[in-house]
């Protein structure tokens, strides 16, 4: 039986296991962490339909479960990569036929944009802590307080010379829209602001989804970015932006801000790329074999990509990326047999 | 004796046209220079000031004791030329009035003395004249060896990267390189015809009068002569044109900065001086971090220099230049490197918007009230660890604080200014001028060395002492007024440009870090810290470009093995940030961690 490993036990790394699997292949998903699940673990509910996360990690942990073919080994790091075997951190090497990369991406660390004050003042958060907030169902300002008036950055840590991150993590807009949407239904009496360059709003339902932010939840979409925040002698925090549609400046008092992080490529992939001979994008992100016919396909054959490890994606999309990488595997898998059987004839 | 020859004629051209073009640019530029200035030098000239610049054009322009500390090698071949050529034309003239006694001859007749009085036709040789000279045409012809070896090994004389040079000076190079080795050939023979020379010429001569029939000697006589007459003729007359101006400018240059002259932010005449004392060393280069991290190699200063000079210099030279000063730091000639290029900004750029700046009438969002104010400045309000920090420990201190623009205020003025705005910077000096003295304030205290360098160099403010956050946190530290704990944390720190180049603190910040922990220095420290890149008086290299330099300052920083890089500049800290592996922090936000009592 034909082995493959899946390196990163995230969505991708998940769903990819579980289609692997039912082609008849042995898999072993290496993990860092201590379960399964990646970052979708810290997420409440999924724009546009407002799905709970947990109803999607439930269905993909289940078919894991189902198959006895595969293993998961958590708590693990892979330091080196080849089409047939993957060298752990310990050193430990795994024999394989085939690999998947799904490692993902990693949250921008807000403190970098100091002066937004994130690690500062209390009341500056970011969309990952609000989903956890919304998770433990305490969401509230620091001393426990009632937010009165609440504002989103979007593109924090995207579309950001400054920070080196020029891409776009494509789902902070909608998640910024979302968020707010929530944080109405919670305090319907706040006042919502939304801080924007663009509003991207690329999938199905989440045009929709905006305009109901704006005409149903009365939330404030200003378009342009906050240059700086600080302190109120009440403790409020002091936000200075510019709004870029009528052309002043604007400064106002807030109880809470939320800073849309953006994707940014984990730091290993330059080891991929140093150590193992697979290309990366300029923006720090995987380079698939091409953007069309193999794009869940690195340049080395016999390695797969599967989900955000080659840009910012969707749920939706690293879900199919998944199924997509796990069937060039089984092409690959099956061409490789056919050529051995010939060897052996011949 | 007519001391004339038909072979001099290409050397008096050459000595005639090169003097003639120094005297009309001598007289132009200082003609052309401001009233100011002259008076400066009617004030100078008769004092003491006038032997000391004598004293420096003979370690500098003669005995070049600065090259030497750039490299000793180096140092020896631009001496030998210089101190060399030097001494063998006032031995040369000494030998003259020792053979002829005080009288008038012709310039031609000291330079080619050995052809015009051949030994074999005097009476009384002084053979001690002809030891001296072959000694010193050694000295000079060494020079020349070490400076053709150093096309091919500069690294050996210390120099990663050379100058490449334009056509003007590879003439005058070339024709350089020759004028000794020529002067040797024709004297050599001269000697094994007519005698004479010592153990150089003379020796040379005897080999060449046993190996070499004299009619053949007597034809290459003539020719010889011609050859190195033609030498100097060509190096002179290419001399004014070429790098090698410098050997004349720089005499007129250390007097006038010892009558207290100095470029200014507008171009003026005295700039000529300093333009064309510039030798092309190419010293400069290999400092420069555009240079050695970007391979950016046509914006350094030897070639901004050269550019204005020759009147092609382009924006997009002038503006690449992260001013750091590390190039003026090793600047042989003392040039004022980052001035002349921000009048050259000023005079592409200086375009004042008068309605841009309608916004400063009446502003005013200062708070608070003490005889202490502190301007955080843009960069500080960006980074707010930084303003907490201070707030803290002013708050420690019990010093009541009149805060310039924690709410926002204006700019101090220096980013436009580096940028050539020169007139619109103005504007914000004025008006944050008259902001602190309506405060009534009697110290300043700034965390950011950009506004630092300007509220001390522009700014005026007499009744107000003006201070760096690292120097006012020391003062309250010495005063008993800041107790900090120590502990065995270990801290690394970052040299801001402004502040250490910019306006030499070095010693402040370290007591500060030793203070609170132990202090292990970088590879590059204080007078030659590296810059963190991301300065903003480079407006040409992007992000990317600054990113590359702060991540090889911030691995030099990381390779001292510290815990924490302390910097105290908000700008170098953000720039550094970027790049680092480990915590990267400001002096106050260490300080306000370790607060003691």
């Amino acid at each position: 039986m034909k082995h493959v490993i899946v390196i990163g036990g995230g969505i991708a790394g998940m769903q990819c296991a579980a289609e692997l699997a039912r082609g008849g292949v042995r898999v072993t998903i290496l993990e860092k962490q201590s379960d399964t699940g990646g970052k979708l673990r810290n997420w409440h509910k999924l724009f546009p339909s407002l799905t709970p996360a947990e109803e999607v990690l439930g269905g993909l942990n289940h078919a894991l479960k189902r198959s006895s073919e595969i293993e998961v080994r958590t708590g693990c790091e892979a330091a080196g990569v080849t089409p047939q075997r993957v060298t752990l951190a310990t050193g430990e090497e795994l024999e394989c036929d085939a690999v998947v990369v799904a490692t993902g991406f990693t949250l921008f660390d807000a403190r970098i944009k100091e002066e937004y004050g994130y690690g500062i003042y209390d009341n500056v958060i970011t969309s990952a802590d609000l989903e956890q907030m919304f998770n433990s169902g305490t969401v509230s300002m620091a001393g426990g307080g009632v937010p009165r008036r609440i504002a989103f950055l979007h593109c924090v840590g995207s579309r950001d010379e400054k920070v080196c991150q020029r891409h776009c993590s494509k789902v902070c807009c909608v998640t910024g829209v979302k968020q707010a949407m929530e944080m109405k239904e919670l305090f319907p009496s706040a006042d919502i602001f939304n801080f924007y360059m663009d509003i991207r709003m690329f999938g199905p339902g989440y045009e929709e989804m905006y305009r109901e932010a704006q005409q149903r939840c009365n939330i404030h979409f200003v378009r342009g970015r906050i240059s700086e925040v600080s302190p109120m002698i009440d403790g409020r925090l002091q936000i200075k932006a510019e709004d870029t549609l009528t052309g002043r400046p604007l400064k106002i008092g807030v109880d809470m801000l939320v800073l849309l992080i953006g994707m940014r490529a984990n730091d290993m992939n330059t080891v991929l790329e140093e150590r193992c001979g697979l290309k990366r994008q300029p923006s720090g992100f995987m380079q698939p074999r091409d953007q069309f016919l193999h794009n869940t396909e690195s340049n080395v054959p016999g390695i797969f990509y599967a989900g955000a490890v080659t840009a910012p994606k969707s749920v939706g999309e690293s879900l199919n990326e998944g199924t997509a990488a796990a069937r060039g595997v089984l092409d690959y898998l099956a061409a490789g047999e056919g050529s051995n059987k010939l060897t052996v004839a011949g | 004796m007519s001391f004339y020859a038909d072979f001099c004629i290409p050397f008096i051209v050459g000595a005639t046209v090169m003097f003639a073009v120094i005297a009309i640019k001598y007289v132009t530029w200082l003609r052309r220079l401001p009233k100011s200035d002259l008076m400066l030098i009617a004030k100078g000239i008769a004092t003491p000031r006038t032997l000391g610049a004598v004293w420096e054009v003979v370690r500098e322009s003669l005995l070049h004791r600065r090259i030497f500390r750039v490299n000793p090698l180096l140092g020896y071949m631009h001496m030998s030329l210089a101190f060399g050529w030097f001494l063998l034309i006032v031995v040369g003239w000494i030998e003259t009035v020792a053979y002829l006694g005080l009288r008038w001859v012709p310039l031609q007749g000291h330079v080619f003395f050995k052809y015009f009085m051949p030994m074999n036709g005097i009476t009384g040789h002084k053979p001690l004249f002809d030891l001296v000279m072959d000694l010193l045409l050694l000295f000079v012809l060494s020079g020349v060896a070490l400076a053709w070896f150093k096309r091919f090994r500069s690294r050996s004389l210390g120099m990663k990267r050379t100058t490449k040079h334009v056509l003007f000076d590879r003439v005058a190079l070339s024709a350089l390189w020759f004028i000794f080795p020529a002067r040797l050939v024709a004297e050599s023979i001269t000697s094994a015809l007519y005698g004479g020379g010592s153990f150089l010429t003379g020796g040379i001569g005897a080999g060449l009068a046993a190996a070499v029939p004299p009619e053949a000697l007597a034809m290459a006589y003539e020719p010889a002569w011609w050859f190195y007459s033609c030498a100097l003729g060509v190096f002179f007359v290419a001399m004014p044109f070429s790098r090698y101006m410098h050997i004349f400018t720089e005499i007129p240059l250390i007097f006038l900065r010892y009558y207290g002259l100095r470029p200014e932010d507008k171009e003026k005449s005295y700039d000529n001086f300093e333009l064309q004392a510039c030798s092309r060393c190419g010293i400069c280069i290999d400092p420069c971090q555009l240079q050695s991290q970007l391979g950016i190699n046509d914006v350094q200063s030897v070639y901004f220099l050269r550019d204005r000079r020759y009147a092609m210099l382009q924006q997009k030279i002038a503006n690449n230049c992260l001013m750091c000063g590390r190039c003026e730091q090793v600047c042989p000639v003392g040039i004022n490197l980052n001035t002349l290029r921000l009048n050259s900004r000023a005079t592409m750029r200086n375009i004042p918007n008068e309605r841009r700046y309608n916004y400063l009438g009446g502003l005013d969002r200062s708070q608070g009230e003490g005889r202490v104010g502190y301007f955080a400045g843009c960069m500080t309000l960006l980074t707010p660890k930084t303003l907490t920090a201070m707030q803290r420990i002013f708050d420690a201190a019990r010093e009541p604080v009149w805060w310039a623009d924690k709410e926002g205020g204006v700019c101090c003025g220096r980013p436009l200014k580096l940028s050539g705005e020169v007139d619109s910077a103005q504007k914000m000096i004025d008006y944050n001028k008259e902001l602190f003295r309506r405060h009534g304030i009697t110290t300043l205290v700034t965390s950011c060395p950009i506004c630092l360098r300007v509220f001390r160099e522009e700014y005026n403010l007499e009744g107000i002492e003006v201070l760096h956050h690292s120097e006012y946190i020391l003062r309250l530290m010495r005063q008993g007024r800041l107790s900090v704990k120590y502990s065995a944390a270990t801290f690394t720190y970052h040299d801001p440009c402004e502040l250490g180049r910019g306006s030499g603190i070095y010693d402040q910040p370290r007591a500060v870090i030793e203070a609170v922990g132990q202090l292990l220095e970088p590879a590059h420290t204080r007078e030659d810290a590296l810059c963190c890149g991301s300065s903003v008086a480079n407006t040409a290299i992007n992000d990317a470009q600054q990113l590359t330099i702060a991540r090889g300052v911030a691995q030099e920083l990381d390779e001292t093995g510290a815990e924490t890089v302390v910097t105290s500049c908000p700008l170098c800290k953000k720039a550094i940030m970027r790049g680092a592996t480990h915590r990267v922090a400001d002096l106050s936000e260490i300080v306000a961690e370790n607060l003691g009592r």
